[in-house]
């Protein structure tokens, strides 16, 4: 009898999704279910009468069903949203590419290597500075469905989006040191030790990486 | 019983309510004393009862949370937030207001 009740209850959920909160609901209404039915058993009533009683008791569940009944909405990027992602990337791009022309320009033809450089350190801030800002700025991924899927999902999400804002900060980190390297290169002569810039850099950047990562722990 | 049942459906929340108020409790414990209180004249439907619930849960009335039965099926216990007490008691003045003007009309 008792499993009949059970498959009642699991017959009234069929075309639920297997979400964690179906099953709990679930769950919760047969072991309430199974006690009443006890109960009827102890005070006299053949297993046949007990069973019938539980099973009036319970009346429309239709209105339980349909409250766990979740949409599954996606949250997807509008194509407004999508077009301007693409245009910050593609100014943070070009900006890339303009930043080494902006020092040409000024070391040959002004001859201000200094502002130079300093101009092209300010375009490449800026064009990093874009492409974070768009990595950070996409939506996150909502979670609906409280399934093993939906918390991988949204677990990628944040993970991809971390990732987006390191890869970010990593190529334009390479490219300034690059940048100072020739840089001081080339102006001191210092060419014998220069190359430690990178042993640094690499330094700099696994400690970035570290704090990223422990700041992700944190959270 | 049927007419009585109308009457009495639209304060399903706040009787939840006041059987939590002394203790912490599942949904079958709940329903066996409402049952008691009224010596066996009513009782909440399941899907009635359990409705109930999600709608408190939802409006921070209630909270609920699994118990620990070393025998048997896990039982889900309510317990009646602090906003769920002053709903409670706000609920009941409204009732003896209402209580009072129908005396008076019927």
């Amino acid at each position: 009898m008792i499993s009949k009740i059970r498959a009642y209850i699991t017959r009234a959920f069929a075309d639920v999704p297997k979400t964690k909160k179906s099953i709990e609901l679930q769950e919760e209404l047969i072991s309430n279910l199974i006690e009443k039915f006890n109960d009827q058993l102890k005070i006299g009533k053949t297993e046949e009468e007990a069973y019938t009683s539980v099973i009036a008791g319970i009346g429309d569940l239709s209105e339980l069903v349909e409250g766990v009944r979740e949409r599954q909405t996606l949250m997807s990027q509008s194509p407004e949203d999508r077009k301007k992602n693409a245009l910050v990337i593609a100014i943070a791009v070009v900006l890339y590419i303009l930043s080494p022309m902006v020092l040409i320009l000024f070391a040959e033809l002004l001859s201000m290597e200094i502002f130079g450089l300093l101009m092209m350190f300010v375009l490449i801030a800026i064009a990093t500075g874009m492409l974070v800002y768009n990595a950070a700025s996409k939506p996150k991924y909502l979670r609906e469905e409280e399934t093993l899927v939906e918390e991988f999902k949204e677990w990628k999400a944040g993970k991809d989006k971390n990732q987006a804002s390191y890869a970010a900060f990593k190529s334009a980190f390479w490219l300034i040191v690059v940048a100072i390297y020739l840089f001081i290169s080339f102006q001191y002569g210092g060419w014998a030790y220069t190359w430690i810039i990178f042993i640094v850099a690499s330094a700099v950047q696994e400690v970035v990486r570290a704090i990223i990562e422990l700041r992700r722990n944190h959270e | 019983m049927a007419i009585a049942s109308d009457i009495i459906r639209g304060h399903t929340e706040t009787i939840i309510l006041r059987q939590l108020m002394d203790k912490d409790s599942y949904g079958y414990e709940i329903n066996k004393s409402i049952q008691e209180k009224t010596q066996n004249q009513y009782e909440l439907k399941e899907a009635t009862l359990y409705s109930a619930f999600r709608r408190l849960e939802q409006a921070g009335l209630i909270v609920s949370y699994w118990g620990d039965e070393q025998t048997g099926a896990r039982r889900r216990y309510y317990s009646i937030t602090g906003e769920g007490r002053s709903y409670y008691k706000q609920t009941k003045l409204d009732w003896e207001l209402a209580k009072q003007l129908i005396d008076q009309l019927i």
